[in-house]
């Protein structure tokens, strides 16, 4: 085969497709700062950074998830019941980290029971991860009832989700600390490389003498501590924890944050900074759409036909 | 060859490019009625993307086909099969578990009223079939049950039965050995006299020779050339196929000396080895600094066997000693404790990350070795992809390179070099030539001669007798599960591995 120079349309595809989604980010910031200024203020930009948050750790930890060819369906529920574990922790009168650490232990026990469901019976992650999401939101609704929990004088508590440093929110560091070290993860250790090669080829890489049960089991403990963390900042916020938080749906903005930054739903490629991209692309959309007052039945078809937009153009990559 | 009016397929000025690579750069395809031909040509010369064009699964950038003289609309699969355009696959498109008489009408029975398959005519139409071509299948076995070559003419049947008056080959005896190439090139005779056109695509140069009228040859994307095949001599077509400077050295290469047993130092000894219902009572001792290669039919329970002694599968019964120790290797991290590299047979599946690039996949064995601490040090891997590349010659030299997009022969060669990166002592390959063209398969067998003289102990299990005659310093043949002869190559001559191989089975 012989190289030949590139006709003008080729040309175009060949380098926007793949830079498609810094492009959409960039072209949805030029739409809103235009036609609305006060999108461009600091206040704006440090509230998208803190709405974002949440669901943006929730999502940087599921994409290594998505690249062995799985998905985690229960993060949700796995978010109300980690805010219900540090309430009553707080509760009983518990320290800090140990409150910290009943939250977190939520997300790693249930990610631990879909990763071995998962690697070792080698059932459908779809399936596994749904029947999780029934079973860890009744057990919220058993733990937590109805009621919603005050979560009341407890300022170390309250300063994970309120409080702020050097003008950015507490929970802006949070975020950037889960996703700098994900992204040191993906290109700095064998692990990064590993959940590539799996998602990739997973016989290939076990019969490269790597235990692949027991990564596939490592990612999906890692994206239940990112639900759980993501439980603990919102608890905090609100000052509650409620058995309903993380609500239908919450895991399908986490899911598409992911694909969106190109990782693919087939797993093998995908990029945690990419993830990120995706991360802010919604988030801007959602506070740009506010800002312009867009009713709230129009933001839901305007953003899904975005993100299938989205979608198409990024697939156009292949 | 002159057929009266058009020829059955005429594919004029096609090309094909994908982005900035030209796959098929202007090429003139004719076959006609009862002829055979060859379409030979190294990996990336571009066969593949003539036959896609050919079965309507790639739509060419410029060109068109015609079919008995009439314009065919391209790019479209099920149009180009309604025409008579067939395509075997070298991997079978069967439903295993169904009757082959259920494969070859399957999607398009005969129907009764209401839809209801009439399966008495479908029957009628498939023995008419049968007796038309001389072709004897057992229409109501399990395809699965069936042999791979039966396997074969049940799908070359199920072309037919479409009236596919263009059947394309692809690699068709790739997965068989010996007696069961010539049962094929048979049944191709018959067609042929029937008055089918066929393409034969094949790497091995023998069966073009024993079966093809013409042959054209491509280079680059490019006819380099057409001729009759009585018209040219084997050296000519490699010449042709690879260029000059590659053909002389495979010619070279298979003067090289052997040297049956080594160094003489038993590196991994099998003592009546057996995995229930699959392989029995295997005994062999590999040297150090030899090639012992495993030849036999498909399906001869070779790949089971060399496959429990790296621990990918077990082993049940029997011993198995490396370097004089007794052990049983139950994960292939097991086989590489114990210096086991591993090649499966199959590169796609079971070897290559494809969509990962050629650095990674030859650092996918040895990321221990690039870690500091917990942090994997991304240089080293690139300097030592960048070492294999160069000493491997993969082609482009481009770490960075997704291993998708190398050549049959340069992937193996990527997937060869993830192995020797860990100095195996025991290296096992499986099938390491398949779909790999002339000029790499003398590459990699100047690789293994290399590993040979540094003192590796090398098993290799091949279907291809070409290559067992070639690389191998002694050859063990397998038959229905069992080893039942080992030779000496310089011993022995290709006809009584032949004979021996078709020993025990059909």
């Amino acid at each position: 085969m012989s190289a030949r120079s590139l006709s003008m349309p080729a040309a175009l595809s060949a380098h926007v497709a793949p830079n498609a989604l810094p492009i959409a980010v960039a072209v949805i910031i030029a739409i809103f700062a235009l036609t609305e200024p006060a999108f461009l203020s600091t206040d704006n930009l440090v509230g998208i950074a803190r709405q974002v948050a949440i669901i943006g750790i929730m999502a940087v930890c599921m994409t290594f998830v998505i690249m062995t060819g799985g998905v985690d369906l229960s993060v949700g529920p796995v978010l109300a019941l980690a805010g219900l574990a540090a309430f009553y922790s707080l509760d009983a009168g518990f320290s800090l980290p140990v409150v910290i650490l009943a939250g977190l232990s939520v997300g790693a026990v249930v990610g631990l029971a879909n990763g071995m469901i998962v690697a070792f019976l080698q059932l459908p992650p779809i399936i596994v991860t749904l029947a999780m999401l029934s079973m860890v939101r009744g057990t919220a609704l058993i733990v937590g009832g109805p009621e919603q929990h005050l979560i009341r004088n407890e300022p170390a508590y309250s300063f994970i989700g309120t409080g702020s440093m050097f003008g950015l929110p507490v929970s802006v560091y949070i975020f950037a600390a889960v996703a700098v070290i994900m992204i040191l993860v993906q290109w700095r250790t064998p692990l990064g490389l590993l959940v590539a090669a799996i998602g990739d080829n997973e016989r290939a890489a076990r019969l490269s003498g790597h235990r692949t049960r027991f990564t596939k089991t490592l990612v999906y403990v890692i994206c239940g501590l990112g639900a759980a963390l993501a439980g603990i900042i919102q608890s905090s916020q609100v000052h509650t924890a409620l058995a309903t938080y993380g609500p239908f749906g919450t895991e399908l903005d986490v899911i598409a944050a992911v694909v969106l930054g190109g990782t693919s739903i087939m797993g093998g490629n995908g990029s945690i900074a990419r993830t990120l991209l995706g991360v802010f692309f919604l988030g801007i959309l959602n506070n740009g759409m506010n800002i312009l007052n867009v009713p709230i039945d129009i933001q839901l078809i305007a953003k899904g036909a975005i993100i299938v937009a989205a979608l198409a153009i990024a697939a156009r990559r292949g | 060859m002159t057929a009266a009016g058009p020829p059955l397929l005429r594919g004029t000025g096609l090309a094909k490019t994908y982005g900035n690579l030209v796959a098929l750069d202007d090429t003139d395809f004719v076959v006609n009625a009862g002829e055979v031909r060859a379409l030979i040509g190294s990996n990336g010369a571009g066969k593949s993307t003539l036959i896609k064009i050919l079965t309507g699964a790639v739509t060419p950038t410029r060109g068109s086909v015609e079919i008995s003289g009439e314009i065919a609309p391209l790019g479209d699969p099920s149009e180009m099969i309604r025409r008579g355009v067939a395509c075997i696959y070298q991997h079978s498109n069967l439903a295993p578990a169904m009757s082959a008489l259920d494969n070859i009408y399957l999607g398009r029975q005969p129907t009764r009223r209401f839809g209801f398959v009439d399966t008495r005519r479908q029957r009628l139409q498939a023995e008419e079939l049968l007796a038309h071509h001389g072709i004897d299948i057992d229409l109501d076995a399990r395809v699965g049950t069936l042999s791979t070559v039966k396997q074969k003419e049940v799908e070359i049947l199920k072309a037919l039965a479409l009236e596919a008056r263009v059947i394309l080959m692809d690699e068709p005896t790739g997965w068989l050995a010996g007696a069961d190439v010539v049962r094929l090139h048979n049944t191709i005779r018959t067609l042929k006299a029937r008055g089918v056109g066929i393409v034969y695509i094949s790497h091995v140069l023998d069966e073009i020779f024993a079966v093809c009228d013409t042959v054209t040859i491509m280079r680059d994307g490019r006819v380099v050339a057409e001729s009759a095949v009585a018209d040219i001599d084997r050296p000519r077509v490699v010449h042709l196929m690879v260029g000059e400077k590659l053909a002389r050295e495979s010619a070279d290469a298979a003067l090289k000396q052997r040297r049956p047993r080594g160094t003489g130092a038993v590196r991994l000894s099998a003592r009546g080895l057996g995995k229930s219902g699959v392989f029995a009572d295997v005994s062999f001792d590999l040297h150090a600094g030899e090639i012992f290669c495993l030849t036999g039919l498909i399906g001869s329970r070779r790949t089971e066997l060399v496959r429990t002694l790296f621990g990918s599968d077990r082993f049940d019964t029997g011993t198995l000693e490396i370097d004089g120790r007794a052990v049983a290797p139950r994960t292939p991290l097991d086989g590489m404790s114990l210096g086991i590299g591993f090649v499966p047979e199959d590169r796609h599946r079971e070897g290559l990350m494809l969509d990962m690039n050629v650095t990674e996949n030859l650092a996918m064995a040895t990321l221990e070795r690039h870690c500091r601490g917990p942090l994997l040090s991304r240089s080293g891997m690139v300097r030592a992809g960048r070492r294999a590349i160069d000493d491997l010659s993969v082609q482009p030299r481009d770490g960075s390179k997704m291993v998708r997009l190398l050549s049959g022969g340069n992937q193996q060669k990527v997937l060869v070099g993830k192995w020797l990166s860990r100095g195996p002592r025991i290296l096992i390959l499986d099938e390491p030539t398949v779909g790999v063209d002339v000029g790499a398969k003398a590459e990699i067998y100047a690789i293994l001669r290399r590993e040979r003289e540094q003192g590796a102990a090398i098993l290799i299990v091949s279907s291809d007798l070409e290559e067992v005659m070639t690389v191998a310093d002694r050859i063990g043949v397998m038959v229905s599960g069992r080893l039942v002869a080992v030779h000496d190559a310089g011993s022995v001559g290709m006809a009584d591995i032949v004979r021996e191989i078709g020993g025990g089975s059909a």
